[in-house]
């Protein structure tokens, strides 16, 4: 690969690691995964960066991200459903924090195509349409899997709460 | 799991936002960009030293002062037992007089020899094969079988050890492939073996017969990485410097039908590969 070439494989990353990143530890729960993920993502995008990098390549990556993680959490059959909890940096009010923890340990706790859902719909914003590519089924299958998730989700915090944080969510 | 009704109120919150604080801590490593590049360079680099182990031991059979044991010939078959590296590899003991140099014993793995930090030397920018007509002779490879309908896509690559070309309905190289023949040669094929290896220690993919007396590997690439089925592929070899990658389009894939069929085309266009040289 040319300077040039890895000048722009290393602006991409710069820009867009972060962002990345935070994908990733959604679509898998665990911090030090979510760097593996996605080390591995840049990695594969950066043999094919010739081809990728003429189109957006950050679809690109995450698509790589969100199905390495489901193939990984399915290899490993069990889901990691503790997790290794850092407190924010912000202060934040104790019953946002104590509704977070629930949430985030439910979503780690469901399987792994129905949080890639959760991520790719409420996090990414993307329509079923484009949740369906990504994930490589049908948007009937996104909706469906969308719809579950939030059941769970609901179930887990409580309707009360429920009402206020997914009540406008729709599957 | 739930928690106390006190702790969940949190009026205009939404799903969105409480993930947004969960990962506002998260940054990317500064040095992200240094380990995928040094990663990506290891594999690069770990596979020349491979090449370079490869070439050493075959230069020290040939040029050996005593061998004991019998030279037994590797066939290059893609069997359970893994893909050969090609070459002959001394059943016994070698050992070469002269400059002192590692013994190279049969059934262990030597480690490779040191040599420089530096990465491996910039790669050229590719070129292509040229007008290839109706694609069905590239470099060494002549192609006796391809699905009715296809033309060559006028498109090619070649990065020397490394070559492909494609074919697709339209020939025009603007659509999705149909057939695409990869061929890996010389250093190259360490690499195309160490991949089969690794399928096959994964359990993915299945030995397949090719031709009358021909061994290929079938599998599935990159599944789910294009959020597909992935890429149906058959490992080929050609000789002892030589492995073939054919593969289907994922769309043409689907166009083919149930995985037999695709397989069923995988085998014959395989079968009628050969090369000259």
């Amino acid at each position: 690969m040319s300077d040039a070439e890895d000048d722009g494989f290393a602006a991409f990353v710069a820009a867009r690691g972060t962002s990345l990143l935070r994908v990733a530890y959604l679509a898998c729960g665990d911090e030090k995964e979510a760097e593996d993920l996605l080390q591995t993502a840049l990695e594969r995008t950066y043999q094919h960066w010739d081809r990728v990098r003429y189109d957006n390549p950050e679809p690109y990556v995450r698509r790589i991200i969100v199905n390495a993680s489901i193939s990984r959490a399915r290899r490993r059959a069990i889901m990691r459903i503790i997790p290794m909890h850092t407190p924010p940096e912000s202060a934040a009010r104790e019953t946002d924090v104590d509704l977070r923890h629930v949430l985030m340990d439910t979503l780690r706790a469901l399987p792994p195509r129905q949080r890639a859902v959760v991520v790719l719909r409420y996090w990414e914003d993307l329509s079923e349409t484009q949740t369906a590519e990504i994930l490589g089924c049908s948007t009937g299958t996104v909706k469906s899997q969308a719809s579950k998730a939030l059941a769970k989700l609901r179930a887990a915090i409580g309707p009360e709460a429920a009402e206020g944080v997914i009540g406008n969510v729709r599957a | 799991m739930s928690a106390p009704e006190s702790d969940l109120r949190a009026p205009g919150d939404d799903l969105r936002r409480i993930m947004a604080d969960e990962v506002e801590r998260l940054h990317a490593p500064l040095d992200l960009v240094d380990r995928v590049l040094r990663a990506s360079r290891k594999k690069r680099t770990n596979r020349i030293r491979l090449t370079a182990l490869a070439a050493a031991a075959a230069a020290a059979a040939a040029a050996a002062v005593a061998v004991v044991g019998v030279v037994t010939p590797l066939s290059l078959d893609l069997g359970p037992d893994g893909p050969a590296t090609g070459g002959s590899r001394p059943a016994g003991r070698i050992t070469v007089s002269g400059t002192p140099g590692p013994d190279v014993t049969a059934g262990t793995t030597p480690e490779p020899p040191a040599i420089d930090d530096s990465g491996p030397p910039p790669a050229s920018e590719p070129g292509d094969l040229g007008d290839l007509g109706d694609g069905r002779a590239f470099r060494s490879i002549r192609v006796g079988y391809l699905p009715e309908g296809l033309l060559w896509s006028n498109w090619s690559l070649d990065r020397g050890e490394e070559y492909t070309t494609s074919w697709d309905y339209k020939g025009d190289g603007n659509g999705a492939y149909c057939v695409q023949i990869y061929v890996h040669e010389g250093r190259a094929v360490q690499e195309a073996d160490e991949r089969v290896r690794e399928y096959r220690e994964e359990g993915t993919g299945k030995e397949t017969t090719v031709g009358d007396d021909r061994t290929g590997y079938l599998v599935r690439q990159d599944v789910g990485e294009d959020g597909g089925n992935g890429t149906p592929t058959l490992f080929l070899s050609l000789g002892e410097g030589r492995r073939v990658e054919v593969m289907l389009g994922p769309g043409y894939a689907d166009d083919l039908g149930s995985p037999e069929a695709v397989d069923r085309e995988l085998r014959r266009i395989a079968a009628g590969l050969s090369a000259v040289g």
